[in-house]
């Protein structure tokens, strides 16, 4: 390409800044959206390799127990028995910084004298160094990493409030230790270190331990395995680290998904902007052509200007992405440890990874997006320079082949989608032909309405409206374009809308069964469901003896280790059997079902069933109990919306047979009949005062539930307003260039008489007509959607099942948020239309 | 010269500002057209011709001057009513014809009277009375780019005519089109105009065009400035029913 041609082209991009700029907001938003997700996504997998990489430092393995922890026997096994130095005792668990934005921290109980080959993290030194006896100066010395002491203006002699398990107790801040690598200095984020003993006070442990941490070669691992007592197991530490990654990645996997889906709708914007500098453009292309510039060189002339349009946008949506990462990053991490995990995540920094994934997803768009109209451009032949309809005649003809095109794309993605089996990845990809190629079937739709609405508008309003329609059939290269990203952007309001409604109701339908007490007594949780404090042992008594309590349950939750990898066991009072609702498979009634499990079969929830695959009747699972591994017949399946990975019921007599744990996580408390509920609450608040129990009605933790829920699904609403807002960008784009490009026809218009009021209603019309056509459109798509997100996309990520409930208020909200995106989107081309002169429109050509 | 002239240029200026250039176009130029007449415009390309025609129609106003058409200061009206006073009084012919080209010629006639509030069938009605006399009945459903550049124009005075207006304007309307065609559409225009005593002005470059006319003007250096009748007119001696 010759030099004059190339400025010819780049300073076409100057001289029309509103379409270029449309062109580059439409890269910025895209690549903005997917970096922003892929931070966040990657910020918090950072933040779970570098908190097992602070938990587990070097060791190579660990021994761990049931719930109960290790006897302190187990190491004294290891060490003497075993003949193994390199092995350290470790007590684990967590507390919430009252102080500190209530953020959960890791409490770990080291100790000194063992902890040498074990944790890199102490600035290379050991426990025992110099400095580190402050450790032992009092009962209450912490120490805690530099980024949370200067976060916070830690200091050394500093109090810190932390609510443990049902207390609140106060530490001192006695060192702080201080990294010079940064990646180290992140890994002691959120930490507080102890003496082992202390810990073991503070988290009333007795002389139990959590864990011991080795480091051992294989041969020495297989010896001190078979030392081990019953209940009592070697893991390795890599093994460790990897379960707690992959419970969140269905979660990350559907964020990224959604970005991407931006992104997508971003490429129907910068496909709309060439698009129409081609259309404008056609008599220069045309005089080039004339002057012996070929079709290829036309091609690549475009597709330079667009990729130059493009880098700009990428430049910019990194920028944007960076600052919307930020936030990204706090709704993700507050998620994740809602649900799944103690995560400490600060801030995300720009990764070469995510900004390459930007780079190349923007540029990749833009100049995907702008083959077709680059292709248009290459075909303008030297004569078409002075007839200006062709190009459009030619956009009609080839609307039915793309639509064609598109239904075989959207069959396509439903067969991949049926063949995925379990591949989220793959379920998504047909997900993506299919809404894609529905998107590619608007085009005809438009013109098939437009036919239908020609004549109706004819005899509504007259001329008018029959020139209305045929406006937005003529310019269907750019309407239809239009229509399909709104199109899309509204089904997905309406699909992922759908498909949070369906499961907001069914965990609400879900609570009430679940939830069956008057009100529930328990310790403030420090992360989400993963760790649950313990109820000090004297509770029930107090809690019984308050006038009103009729009944009281106790429940455990705890997590124990089995083939399939740790397991999540909610452990029940026997005495109330569940209702048939609670059952998703079961065989018998539920009362017989019952009976099996106080007999010592198990019930899972539906996620754990998914995951472990394991069939509706007959199944079994093996749990490490203090007895050894067992194995349990599995009595039936029940709903369970409350973990994704999966919870296993049993019932306390059982749990007592095979574990020697006795705390109580939480309490449920039923009300005499004839006593207020508030007047009970009161009550035991009274009688629990000086504890840091919670005393919730049921009314009250469901609602909590229920915020966790729709906090839960922050990222995913937010992600959908985007999708909108990017769509009306582009309807905005594409009116702007159907009033450019009708600009002497407008002006004749007002010549004939045209008032500023018909203006505005024939205006109103197109992009209502248009709205319309996008509403219409996204309404089967949207449900499509939510189907395939309910029952397909939901299923394979989760194992969960839900309702799809058809809110018929969602389906109005869509089609009136499609026609007033579409009328507002025509406000500023009206406004800019009134500004230009007439006499100066007419002359234009 | 016994009638109220029905069009009134009063010293119009107009100037055109491009970056830091101005660029005086008319200057302080006076003019009246008496209803009835058909007057015709001519000048070397780039005297204003157009320019005039515009301030004329209100698609246009003057830097300073008064233009007065049917008695009402059309360049103290705003733009939108501007937009009405043209709908109920003027009819405006193009010389690239502008018609739209998604509306069928029956259509592009009788949006004009749709705008002005008649029905549908009512404007459908006069446009299909118009197109007969413009001789283009049954084309009424063709589009306008199936017809001949002298068709295409007959549709356009027909759309022009189709309100009724008291002033018909025309720029160049046969500019575009062949001596003989370009000669038909003129003897349509005067038929037209003299028949139903509307005033017409026509912008023109030819001198048989403009030999129709009862008076000529020429803009030069700004100026409208009247010639001789071709006819020998300079003053009107027919009095139009
Ligand atoms: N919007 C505008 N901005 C700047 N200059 C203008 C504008 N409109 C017209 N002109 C200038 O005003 C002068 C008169 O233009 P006008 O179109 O009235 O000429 P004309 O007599 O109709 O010529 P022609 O016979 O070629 O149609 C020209 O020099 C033209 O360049
Ligand atoms: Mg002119």
């Amino acid at each position: 390409m010759t030099r004059s041609l190339l400025l010819t082209g780049l300073r076409d991009l100057v001289r029309r800044p509103l379409h270029s700029g449309l062109m580059v907001l439409g890269v910025a938003l895209g690549v903005a959206v997917v970096v922003a997700i892929d931070l966040a996504n990657t910020s918090a997998l950072r933040g779970f390799a570098r908190s097992t990489e602070a938990i587990t430092g070097r060791a190579t393995h660990q021994v761990v127990g049931g719930p109960s922890g290790l006897a302190q026997d187990v190491l004294r096994r290891i060490r003497i028995e075993g003949g193994l130095r390199a092995s350290a005792p470790v007590v684990e668990g967590y507390v919430t910084a009252l102080d500190l934005d209530r953020q959960p921290l890791r409490v770990l109980g080291l100790d000194v004298l063992s902890e040498g080959p074990f944790r890199a993290h102490l600035g290379g030194r050991s426990l025992a160094d110099p400095g580190f006896e402050r450790l032992f100066v009092d009962e209450a010395a912490v120490f805690v990493g530099a980024a949370l002491a200067d976060r916070y203006g830690l200091s050394l002699g500093r109090p810190l409030r932390v609510r443990v398990q049902d207390r609140v107790e106060t530490l001192t801040v006695r060192g702080i230790i201080r990294s010079a690598d940064a990646r180290e200095a992140a890994s002691l984020d959120g930490l507080l270190f102890m003496d082992v003993g202390r810990a073991q006070r503070l988290l009333k442990m007795g002389d139990r331990i959590t864990r011991v941490d080795l480091v051992a070669s294989d041969d020495e691992a297989e010896r001190i395995a078979a030392l081990l007592p019953a209940g009592v197991r070697l893991v390795s530490a890599r093994e460790q680290a990897e379960t707690v990654a992959q419970l969140t990645e269905a979660f990350q996997l559907n964020l990224t998904a959604l970005s991407l889906l931006a992104l997508v709708v971003g490429m129907f914007l910068i496909y709309n902007t060439v698009m129409f500098s081609v259309v404008q453009r056609r008599a220069v292309l045309g005089t080039l052509r004339l002057l012996g510039v070929t079709g290829e060189q036309v091609f690549a002339l475009v597709l330079l200007e667009t990729a130059t349009a493009s880098a700009l946008g990428v430049l910019l949506g990194v920028g944007l992405g960076w600052v919307l990462g930020q936030e990204a990053v706090r709704l993700v991490t507050r998620t994740i440890n809602d649900l799944y995990y103690v995560l400490s995540v600060t801030g995300a920094p720009l990764t070469a990874a995510s900004v390459g994934k930007g780079v190349a997803l923007g540029l990749g768009a833009g100049v995907l997006a702008a083959v077709a109209p680059a292709l248009e451009a290459a075909r303008v032949e030297p004569v078409e320079a002075l007839r200006p309809s062709r190009l459009e005649s030619r956009a009609r003809r080839v609307v039915p082949g793309v639509a064609l095109g598109g239904a075989l794309l959207a069959v396509a993605g439903g067969i991949l989608m049926m063949l995925a089996g379990r591949s989220l990845a793959l379920s998504f990809a047909g997900l993506f032909a299919i809404v894609l190629g529905l998107a590619l079937v608007a085009p005809l739709a438009t013109v098939a309405s437009m036919a239908v609405a020609g004549p109706i508008g004819g005899r509504l309003v007259g001329t008018l409206g029959r020139l209305a329609a045929r406006t937005v059939t003529r310019s269907v290269s750019r309407t239809g374009v239009a229509i399909a990203a709104l199109a899309v952007a509204v089904s997905v309001t309406i699909g992922v809308g759908l498909m949070i409604e369906s499961f907001r109701s069914t965990v609400e339908n879900w609570l009430d069964l679940s939830l069956r007490a008057d009100v529930f007594i328990s310790a403030p949780s420090p992360g989400g469901t993963r760790r649950t404090p313990v109820v000090s042992p004297d509770i029930p008594q107090r809690v019984v003896a308050v006038p009103g309590v009729e009944d009281v349950e106790t429940f455990r939750r705890v997590r124990v280790a089995s083939p399939l990898g740790e397991v999540q066991l909610a452990v029940a009072d026997p005495r109330r059997p569940r209702s048939a609702a609670f059952y998703r498979f079961a065989e018998g009634e539920p009362d017989e079902v019952w009976e099996r499990v106080r007999a010592g079969a198990v019930l899972v929830s539906e996620p754990f069933a998914f995951r472990h695959r394991l069939p509706e009747a007959g199944g079994t699972v093996q749990l490490q109990t203090d007895r050894g591994l067992r194995s349990f017949p599995v009595a039936g399946v029940f709903y369970d919306y409350a973990t994704e990975s999966g919870l296993v019921l049993l019932s306390s007599n059982v749990y007592e047979r095979f574990w020697d744990d006795r705390a109580i996580s939480s309490l449920g408390v039923y009300v005499a009949p004839g006593h207020a509920i508030e007047e009970v609450v009161a009550d035991l608040r009274a009688a629990l005062a000086g504890t840091a129990l919670q005393v919730t009605p049921n009314r009250a933790l469901r609602a909590g539930a229920l915020e966790v829920f729709d906090r839960t699904f922050a990222v995913t609403q937010a992600l959908r307003l985007l999708a909108v807002i990017v769509a009306f960008i582009g309807v905005w784009s594409a009116l702007m260039a159907l009033q450019v490009e009708r600009t002497r026809e407008l002006a004749t218009l007002e010549v004939l008489g045209l008032g500023p009021r018909q203006m505005w209603g024939l205006t109103l019309l197109e992009t209502g007509l248009m709205g319309t056509v996008a509403g219409l459109l996204a309404l089967p798509l949207g449900w499509l959607l939510a189907v395939i997100l309910v029952t397909v996309i939901n299923v394979r990520s989760f194992g969960w099942t839900m309702r799809l409930e058809a809110d018929p208020w969602l389906f109005v909200q869509a089609l009136a948020v499609s026609v007033v995106a579409a009328a507002l989107a025509s406000v500023y081309p009206l406004i800019r239309l009134r500004r230009r002169s007439l006499a100066a429109a007419l002359r234009s050509e | 010269m016994s009638r109220n002239p029905i069009i009134r240029l009063d010293r119009v200026s107009k100037d055109y500002t491009e970056g830091a250039e101005t660029r005086r176009v008319l200057h302080e130029a006076s003019a009246s057209f008496a209803e009835g007449e058909v007057v015709a415009i001519q000048g070397r390309s780039g005297s204003g011709k157009s320019t005039l025609l515009n301030l004329v129609a209100g698609i246009d106003s003057p830097t300073t001057g008064e233009v007065w058409v049917a008695g009402t200061c059309i360049n103290r009206l705003s733009p939108a009513d501007r937009t009405l006073f043209r709908r109920d009084h003027l009819g405006f012919v193009f010389q690239f014809f502008n018609l739209i080209p998604t509306l069928r010629v029956l259509e592009n006639v009788q949006l004009p009277a749709e705008l002005r509030g008649r029905s549908p069938g009512e404007a459908a009605e006069r446009a299909r009375t118009l197109l007969g006399e413009v001789g283009l009945a049954g084309r009424e459903s063709s589009f306008p780019d199936r017809l001949s550049g002298g068709e295409q124009q007959r549709v356009a005075i027909a759309r022009a005519l189709v309100q009724d207006p008291r002033i018909l304007l025309a720029d160049e309307p046969t500019g575009n089109l062949d001596d003989i065609t370009g000669e038909g559409v003129m003897d349509l225009l005067e038929r037209l105009t003299r028949g139903a005593g509307r005033t017409l002005v026509l912008v023109t470059h030819s001198l048989q065009v403009a030999s129709r006319a009862d008076r000529v003007h020429t803009i030069e250096d700004g100026r409208v400035v009247p010639l001789p009748g071709p006819r020998g007119r300079t003053e009107l001696t027919q009095v139009p029913p």
